[in-house]
């Protein structure tokens, strides 16, 4: 559903991400952890671009959200001018090497020295174009398939409880008034607050906002959902309600990838587990795998740590 | 007290098209600043509207009154409405700041949930941003014209005539000191005129600040 590929994210000098490739398929959890400032916050918010990567590509399903990262594809590579004028130049100096092994030689070479400029050529920037154009797809469209659910909620301020849930439907010509209403009152009434429509957010305690942040996600019928530490600012009697409506949503199928402190709920909820460390993705595995049976020794340190 | 009221008239003209040539202005300057972070097309408009912002709030007005009346518009039976011109463009470069920061100061999280529902940027200012951010921008603009209102008295300096848009309430209180020769009369005469329409301006910015912030009650 989702495909990460090699991506790199820099904070002006700091590298938050440094290489993450991931694959999350349709029905399946994945749970983030790691120690904090170890990317996994970054990595989520990279998934729909509310964070733009530095290198690398981030797709869901055949549609290309970023642009194309030459040094994923080696066809582009093969095109470019450091390509072609290093090609002659290694031709020259080892006539004795076969052109297949000049070639495997210098495309690892060019992606590890990052050699690729600005300019490759015509037919460098031809074909990117190309790419992108065949398979790159507007960031508002593909947002609405990938409900984000955030720490501090951000519910609109300015907003009521129900025009929350209707405002992004109905601005977006997808459903009329009336339709939005009654898709938005029956999810209010699910999570049982639907007594609180006409509240503003300000009146509501942190556990409802949570709850109504996610069914307004949720309102847009999303392919995925994405947990940015959903329970990390609730007081902590307020965890439980929450996580009991992100297990709901787990239990009916919803695909999620889920970024949380709560070990516990993440190896009863989670799929899959993928333990982030400095940009990097450490250790991954079923939740016993990762919970019970660590390998990696930063992973045995930081569940020495949390449990 | 026929030159007061034609004085308080003046004045009232000039701070009011002064303050929507301002807020015009300062709203195309704001909202350029800010679009700017999310348009790149919109980074060398913003350069310009900085260097406007800068210039104007780095220098004084009465400076800025003469450049425009006696260098840049030095056209006869210009002059007034030069001068409305540079108190417009002034108070511009203020209102520009204030909604800049008034639209800064909402939580960038909301823009962050309207971007992540897959609505633009655009539809995500005029929705969720611009209503929050009027709430802090309405007391800042109510205060700049407070304070062009009384900057509008510099007029004079460049040379009040009876008769033309130049001749405001302060250049009035000069006038009717042939009528009342004592200064300090004179003063607090024209004074209490000015006291009585900030007084008024800020009970009506207290009015609408107190509607805006319906939805905050806790």
């Amino acid at each position: 559903m989702i495909s990460v590929k090699n991506i790199f994210k820099n904070f002006d000098k700091l590298e938050v991400l440094k290489g993450v490739s991931c694959e999350i398929q349709k029905g399946e959890r994945v749970v983030l952890i790691g120690p904090s400032g170890s990317g996994k916050s970054t990595l989520l918010r990279c998934m729909n671009l509310l964070e733009e990567p530095t290198y690398g590509e981030v797709w869901l399903e055949s549609d290309l959200l970023t642009s194309i990262d030459p040094y994923l594809h080696l066809d582009i590579i093969r095109l470019s001018k450091t390509y072609k004028e290093l090609f002659s130049q290694r031709k020259e100096a080892n006539p004795q090497m076969s052109d297949e092994e000049i070639d495997s030689y210098l495309i690892s070479e060019i992606k590890e020295k990052d050699l690729l400029k600005k300019h490759e050529g015509k037919e460098y920037k031809k074909a990117i174009k190309e790419l992108e154009k065949k398979n790159r797809v507007d960031i508002n469209l593909a947002r609405r398939d990938m409900g984000m659910v955030f720490q501090h909620f951000n519910l609109f301020n300015n907003l009521t409880v129900i025009d929350n849930l209707t405002l992004t439907p109905v601005t977006l010509g997808l459903k009329t008034k009336e339709e939005a209403e009654k898709t938005a009152m029956e999810l209010l009434k699910r999570i049982g607050l639907s007594d609180k429509r006409d509240e503003y957010p300000a009146k509501l305690s942190g556990g409802q906002k949570q709850r109504i942040a996610i069914v307004r996600a949720l309102a847009m019928n999303p392919k995925v959902m994405l947990f940015d530490e959903p329970t990390s600012a609730l007081d902590p009697e307020m965890v439980g309600e929450v996580l009991d409506l992100i297990k709901e949503l787990a239990d009916e199928g919803m695909t999620m990838v889920i970024v949380t402190h709560e070990m516990g709920f993440a190896k009863e909820v989670g799929t899959r587990v993928l333990f982030m460390d400095n940009g990097k993705i450490a250790e991954e595995g079923t939740p016993s795998e990762v919970f019970d049976n660590p390998k990696n020794p930063r992973t045995i340190q930081f569940l020495k740590a949390v449990l | 007290m026929g030159y007061v009221f034609e004085g308080l008239l003046h004045t009232l003209i000039i701070t009011v098209i002064a303050a929507l040539i301002g807020l015009v202005l300062g709203f195309i300057v704001a909202l350029v600043k800010i679009s700017a972070e999310n348009n790149k097309y919109m980074k060398i408009p913003a350069i310009i509207c900085q260097i406007y912002t800068t210039v104007f709030r780095g220098t004084p007005v009465a400076l800025q009154l003469f450049i425009m009346v006696f260098a840049v518009f030095a056209i006869p039976g210009f002059k007034p409405y030069a001068a409305i011109l540079t108190f417009g463009i002034n108070s511009g470069a203020y209102v520009s700041e204030s909604i800049r920061a008034g639209i800064s100061s909402v939580d960038r999280g909301q823009l962050e949930a309207g971007r992540a529902l897959g609505l633009t940027w655009n539809k995500t200012m005029i929705k969720i941003i611009m209503p929050q951010a009027i709430k802090n921008i309405i007391p800042a603009i109510g205060n700049e014209i407070i304070a062009l209102l009384k900057e509008t008295s510099i007029i004079g300096m460049i040379g009040a005539t009876a008769g033309t848009l130049t001749f405001d309430l302060n250049a009035a209180s000069e006038t009717i000191y042939k009528s009342v020769p004592n200064f300090l009369a004179c003063g607090l005469i024209v004074g209490a005129f000015y006291l009585a329409i900030v007084y008024l301006l800020t009970f009506v910015i207290k009015i609408i600040e107190k509607r805006l912030r319906a939805s905050d009650k806790r």
